[in-house]
């Protein structure tokens, strides 16, 4: 009887969910300009407003909670009827928890999302208002990746927070070395690099791919490298192109291969991304990919400048992006049924404002989203290296397509193709697959891949 | 016990024997059964049939079976429908076992609370726990691997959650550790309330520990295993998304290897932002339950006028 009872919970609870999701899906069906406009009152108020806010934390940008929690104090003082409240969200429950809270309307005023696609996605849905609703023109210009990643019809959707260079290879010299190799600059180095490392039962690069978030990094930093602008995969998206055409499909055999070479630790689909990352601080691994903001961090744990170096995927392909960082931003956006929009947008603009920006690289030794910050102050190599791919305009292609094929089609056969299980070409057509099924399922998708490629 | 000494025993009858002559009337059920019937129409009632309107819905929009054909003519729903049929086969092998448990732990003697409780104690564990230790042991590189290499029996050793070909029956293998225990718990008790003397009589004419149990507990139990077989086949259904999303990080991978029906339903709902598929896969899911529900009230039914006619 426990068990009916515990069943019959379940879908009593699935149940108010899901029909919380249809009552407040209104939002849903709004068009996202009409999220714009606020009827709070000016930042000026003395009203006592509590700002709501969740965010990732620590996760890519160690110290980022350090400095927030300073940020707040700072704008709380300069503002004392205004209280601000964190929320830490994790990886898996980044998105799920934003649409819960969209869903039920829960109390939130400033919520962080990853750049391009998964901070479109939201406001498409109606569940965002404009950043540019509240911020001018001429602030928003300073935000870097702005335009690139989070522009619909001429609005910016979501504000640039820190930069994250996407995705850099950090390579252990000194392992390389010892063991009779040098830093591999192109694919057929680093496969031989592998069949070399793989024979001493060494593996070349450490990753995990059991949570799928990894599989997105590869596509970009794989899949970037034959196309040669956003707008391909766009139109791949729209139905204009082909996932399995060969600037956008070729990158699946390039995955077979560095299975096919062992390039990988043999326990890459059980283990979770940042877990995997271990394997190269314990001088397991000679190279892993890891979050940019974290990259320096990273670095000095495993060595340092002169034992480790930072550079793109090795490039397979003669594309203008191929061997290059690409750039992306993370961002702050307003949910649109926050009472305290303007209030909200007034933080995001302190955020960016020249103390903050200063204070961010000293805490969290990444590059803040606003070309303001004065990039001639940082000396160190690894971090040089980083933000100048962090400042190039290199698209991040996971980015640009929908979130929902991300996981449905990259994440799942880049698990299926590292271990042994598809061959690229099968994994290609599948993504092409999921992509022809979503355009069927997802009875908007097209027309907001259009809107958002046109401003492309 | 007599009805005599019954009588007894319960004490002087209460007072106002005209009024316990006069049956209640249906309105007077009705009334106690009321601030309950009240608290299920609103908790359930209307959110399910707020679930089932926005199945049929599309942005506010009515679609009719739009969004059922969506969601039956997608191979991710069919494969996680299909996973969670897999995962019914785990309902015979948790009755094998709790059954089989539960017969040596009543003919322990010794330890047999100590036994009990250990067998138990997997099925109190919360499953995120559970998920996210055995997550850890079953890993390629994870202890259980090195013990089975350790031991010589390498060639067992595998990518327990990491290969696709295997990854449901891990799954499987570890809802089956979790939810053996409330087998066991339920069979024990059915055991021990069974008569001894047909044990005693059977003892006398020879018969051994199988014979036995063959044929004079296993007769006498098949309510209570009907009982148990659909709970399960409830949790297989409907109650994995837990060990699913801990497990697989929310991916139901490597692939697809491991999505069901539930985490399709949250992936749609929360991650892909289609709340009515949701809804039309979540209808669906309702009423393969309800169907098993149905059959499990019918199963209590006949095994409460078993208990009954005995």
């Amino acid at each position: 009887m426990r068990k009916t009872i515990k069943a019959a919970a379940l879908l009593g609870v699935a149940a108010l969910t899901l029909a919380a999701c249809s009552s407040g899906g209104g939002g849903g069906a709004s068009s996202p300009s009409a999220s714009g406009g606020s009827t709070a009152p000016s930042p000026t108020s003395t009203e006592p407003i509590t700002l709501t806010m969740h965010w990732w934390g620590d996760q890519e940008a160690p110290g980022a909670k350090k400095w927030l929690d300073a940020a707040i104090t700072a704008y709380q003082t300069a503002h004392p009827n205004i209280t601000i409240k964190e929320t830490l969200e994790t990886t898996d429950g980044l998105i799920p928890n934003f649409e819960a809270a969209a869903a039920a309307k829960t109390p939130l005023d400033i919520q962080y999302f990853w750049g391009g696609i998964y901070a479109q996605q939201p406001h498409w849905a109606g569940n965002t208002a404009a950043i540019s609703d509240f911020l001018p023109a001429d602030e928003l210009a300073h935000y870097t990746n702005a335009q690139m990643e989070d522009s619909y019809q001429g609005k910016i959707v979501s504000a640039p927070w820190y930069v994250n260079p996407s995705f850099p290879v950090l390579v252990n010299k000194d392992l390389l070395s010892k063991n009779g190799l040098t830093v591999p600059t192109t694919w057929t180095d680093f496969l031989k690099t592998c069949d070399t490392l793989s024979a001493k039962g060494i593996p070349t690069i450490a990753g995990g791919v059991k949570d799928g978030w990894f599989g997105g990094w590869l596509y970009s930093i794989l899949g970037a490298q034959s196309v040669t602008s956003q707008k391909q995969v766009l139109d791949a998206v729209v139905g204009n192109a082909k996932f399995t055409d060969p600037a956008l499909g070729d990158w699946w055999t390039r995955l077979e291969e560095s299975q096919k070479h062992k390039c990988w630790n043999s326990d890459i689909n059980s283990q979770e991304l940042y877990q995997a990352q271990q394997m190269f601080v314990d001088q397991k691994a000679a190279m892993t990919v890891t979050a940019g903001p974290d990259a320096p961090n990273f670095a000095t744990k495993a060595g340092g400048p002169d034992k480790i170096e930072v550079m793109a995927m090795p490039a397979w392909s003669n594309g203008p992006l191929a061997g290059k960082i690409a750039s992306s931003s993370q961002t702050l956006g307003i949910p649109s049924w926050s009472e305290h929009k303007a209030e909200a947008a007034d933080f995001i603009k302190f955020l960016h404002s020249a103390d903050q920006l200063q204070a961010w690289y000293d805490i969290t030794g990444s590059l803040p989203a606003d070309d303001r910050f004065d990039l001639t102050q940082v000396t160190d190599p690894i971090k040089k290296s980083l933000f100048a791919g962090g400042t190039d305009n290199v698209p991040y292609m996971e980015n640009f397509i929908p979130a929902q094929l991300d996981s449905d089609a990259v994440f799942k056969n880049v698990q299926l193709v590292l271990k042994g299980s598809e061959t690229g070409a099968a994994a290609a057509a599948d993504m092409q697959a999921q992509m022809e099924r979503l355009r069927t399922t997802d009875r908007e998708l097209v027309t907001n891949f259009t809107n958002w490629a046109s401003g492309q | 016990m007599t009805d005599a000494t019954m009588t007894t025993t319960r004490g002087p009858a209460p007072s106002g024997g005209r009024r316990s002559s006069r049956r209640p009337g249906p309105w007077h059920a009705a009334l106690w059964i009321a601030p309950a019937a009240i608290a299920i129409v609103f908790v359930f009632a209307y959110a399910i049939y707020q679930l089932v309107v926005q199945s049929f819905k599309y942005k506010g929009a009515w679609t009719g079976w739009d969004n059922f054909r969506i969601v039956l003519t997608d191979p991710l729903f069919l494969t996680a429908l299909k996973h969670n049929m897999e995962l019914l086969l785990c309902v015979p092998v948790l009755i094998a076992i709790a059954l089989l448990l539960a017969i040596v732990l009543s003919e322990t003697i010794r330890g047999h609370t100590f036994f009990r409780g250990v067998l138990f104690f997997p099925y109190i564990l919360p499953v995120t726990v559970v998920g996210v230790v055995l997550g850890q042991l079953l890993t390629l590189n994870g202890p259980v691997n090195t013990a089975l290499n350790g031991v010589g029996l390498g060639k067992l050793a595998a990518d327990w959650l990491g290969d696709p070909n295997i990854a449901l029956w891990t799954m499987g293998a570890v809802i089956v550790w979790k939810e053996v225990g409330f087998g066991i718990v339920l069979f024990l008790a059915r055991i021990l309330s069974l008569p001894t003397e047909t044990y005693e009589a059977a003892a006398l004419d020879g018969a051994g520990f199988w014979r036995k149990h063959w044929s004079i507990t296993l007769p006498q139990m098949t309510g209570v295993i009907a009982f148990y077989a659909v709970t399960e086949a409830i949790v297989m259904v409907s109650w994995v998304f837990n060990y699913v999303y801990i497990m697989t990080n929310g991916q139901g991978g490597p692939g697809d290897s491991t999505v069901v029906t539930e985490l399709y339903i949250y992936r749609m709902a929360f991650q892909n932002q289609q709340i009515e598929l949701a809804a039309a896969a979540a209808v669906i899911l309702f009423l393969i339950t309800l169907l098993l529900v149905v059959i499990f009230f019918r199963l209590q039914r006949k095994s409460l006028l078993a208990v009954v006619g005995e």
